[in-house]
């Protein structure tokens, strides 16, 4: 790097000067880059505890709530209707009813493992949403390695879940976990081919370069004057599709819910947990869903982009991943549950082999185009 | 404002200072939860009640249950799987500009990599007819899978 700046950065607006990811727009909105770096280091901590609620809150709306709502309309119920328009006041009445459960923790656990891992399971899928860019200047970072990084962050969830399943001390918590580590292999390598063939298009990681390559026009619907984007997803549709299924399989939702199959397992891995420890469980697999539809809405949807102004872009993408996870929950009621032999054959010898089908063809495709 | 200390190109790490925030904030929002938590909730100890969850039934025999094999084959493979994933990133990076740049022609591109994938798919394939991934039954599961109806 040449050319000594005076006082030293972390932003040095490179870019023609204009802020581009949010701990930028912070300091510049606030000032506090007056303070020199200290100023700077506090307004990433403001834009990562920012992004860290804006999620918080998004799982906040869905597990207690969305998820009651919507299952209910699929099978003709009425659901939460008590408190507030809609029952919506239902989320801080479970907020406040959960927390001050009382905490059992049984004989048998493992306690620091036990304790851990309902913070690694949360913690780890809040993690993933640092390089995601949600559009309207909420990206809390982006760097080169993006795509991979947000897949590893994804694949810690693993550990927490064996953390969970081990320390318990219950055999159904063991065969739970093991269960849930046993799909999160499998479908990881699918998960991660998959991802791979939109790479080849992007020619980056980089998620800011991955949303930038979806902004070209793949065709003019003729006549009507509207301008289809390239979004991977119209692009290659057959990835889409393989990375949905495997994404499901991945979070661990129907009809891949084996873990916690409780017709079987009582609640797998997170059977010992009660009070707070159970809602961290049950939060991080929220977040883990929303982390998916991140994912998807980002590398095959265009990310935050959508008709209107750039500013609306945050609107776009939390509409994009409420899509994602209103699918999850469609498929909830509608498919029903595999047997855990079928999700490993289908798994191994289905859709791993169906997505190196997919990055060959997809090499060979754009090699010819190019 | 003079800074005695010098950060290694401040450029290329504001990324990750910010990751590493967001992780704090990972870490420290479910610490937050577990605070509030402990302000609430009541704690009426009983000895019975903390016994391991077994359908309300006395809990019986070790929980370091013997289980299937196949978990341990099919994190084998995954091993394998999950390295060759790493050693493809790096060439579906550089592929586009591999393919733009005409320096090398496509076959020279597209060529090792076939053959890579081509070698693990064999493997997967011998895998496949060795039952690796097929889920581990026992005789007597196979027997009345036959006389099933």
């Amino acid at each position: 790097m040449s050319g000594a700046t005076a006082t030293p950065s972390l932003f040095p607006l490179q870019n023609g000067g204009d802020p581009v990811l949010l701990p930028e727009h912070i300091t510049e909105l606030t000032g506090l880059d007056q303070f020199g770096l200290a100023g700077e280091l506090l307004a990433t901590f403001v834009a990562a505890f920012i992004v860290g609620n804006f999620i918080l809150a998004m799982t906040g709306v869905a597990g207690p709530w969305a998820k009651r709502k919507i299952t209910a309309s699929f099978t003709d119920r009425i659901a939460v209707n008590h408190l507030g328009p809609g029952g919506i006041g239902i989320i801080i009445a479970d907020a406040v009813r959960l927390l001050a459960k009382e905490n059992i923790i049984p004989e048998n656990v493992d306690r620091p493992a036990y304790d851990l891992a309902p913070i690694v399971i949360a913690g780890s899928a809040m993690l993933g949403f640092a390089v995601i860019p949600m559009g309207s200047g909420i990206h809390l970072a982006d760097p080169e390695v993006g795509l991979a990084f947000v897949f590893a962050v994804a694949g810690i969830a693993s550990i927490g879940l064996v953390m969970a399943g081990y320390a318990s001390g219950n055999k159904y918590s063991l065969l739970g976990g093991l269960r849930a580590v046993a799909q999160n292999v499998a479908y990881e390598i699918p998960l991660v081919v998959t991802g791979m063939s939109v790479v080849l298009f992007a020619g980056s990681l980089q998620m800011s370069t991955i949303v930038d390559a979806q902004q070209q026009t793949l065709f003019t619907i003729p006549g009507l004057e509207w301008a289809v984007p390239a979004w991977f997803a119209l692009v290659n549709p057959f990835a889409f599709v393989l990375f949905l299924i495997a994404n499901f399989a991945e979070v661990g939702r129907n009809p891949f819910d084996m873990p916690e199959a409780p017709a079987e397992l009582i609640a797998g891995y997170q059977t010992e947990y009660s009070s707070v420890y159970f809602v961290l469980v049950y939060l991080g697999e929220f977040l883990h869903i929303f982390l998916g539809g991140a994912i998807i809405a980002t590398i095959f949807l265009g990310g935050p982009a959508g008709p209107g102004p750039d500013e609306l872009g945050i609107l776009w993408f939390t509409l994009k991943i409420w899509g994602v996870f209103f699918l999850t929950q469609w498929l909830r009621s509608a498919v029903p549950r595999v047997r855990i032999d079928q999700l490993i054959e289908i798994g191994w010898k289905g859709l791993l082999v169906l997505s190196f089908a997919n990055l060959g063809l997809t090499a060979a495709i754009v090699g010819v185009i190019a | 404002m003079c800074m005695r200390f010098k950060l290694p190109n401040v450029t290329e790490m504001n990324d990750w200072i910010a990751i590493g925030a967001l992780a704090l904030v990972g870490v420290l929002i479910p610490l937050g939860m577990m605070a509030v938590s402990y302000l609430l909730r009541p704690s009426v100890p009983e000895t019975s009640k903390r016994a391991t969850y077994e359908s309300g039934e006395i809990p019986t025999g070790d929980t370091r249950v013997r289980f299937n094999i196949q978990y341990y084959m099919v994190a084998l493979l995954f091993l394998i799987f999950d390295i060759e994933t790493v050693l493809l990133f790096p060439w579906a990076v550089v592929y586009l500009d591999a393919v733009e740049s005409d320096a090398v022609s496509l076959l020279e591109i597209l060529g090792p990599m076939v053959l890579f994938v081509t070698i693990l798919l064999v493997g997967l394939a011998w895998a496949w007819r060795k039952g690796a991934v097929q889920w581990a039954q026992t005789p007597r599961q196979v027997e009345t899978e036959h006389n099933r109806p």
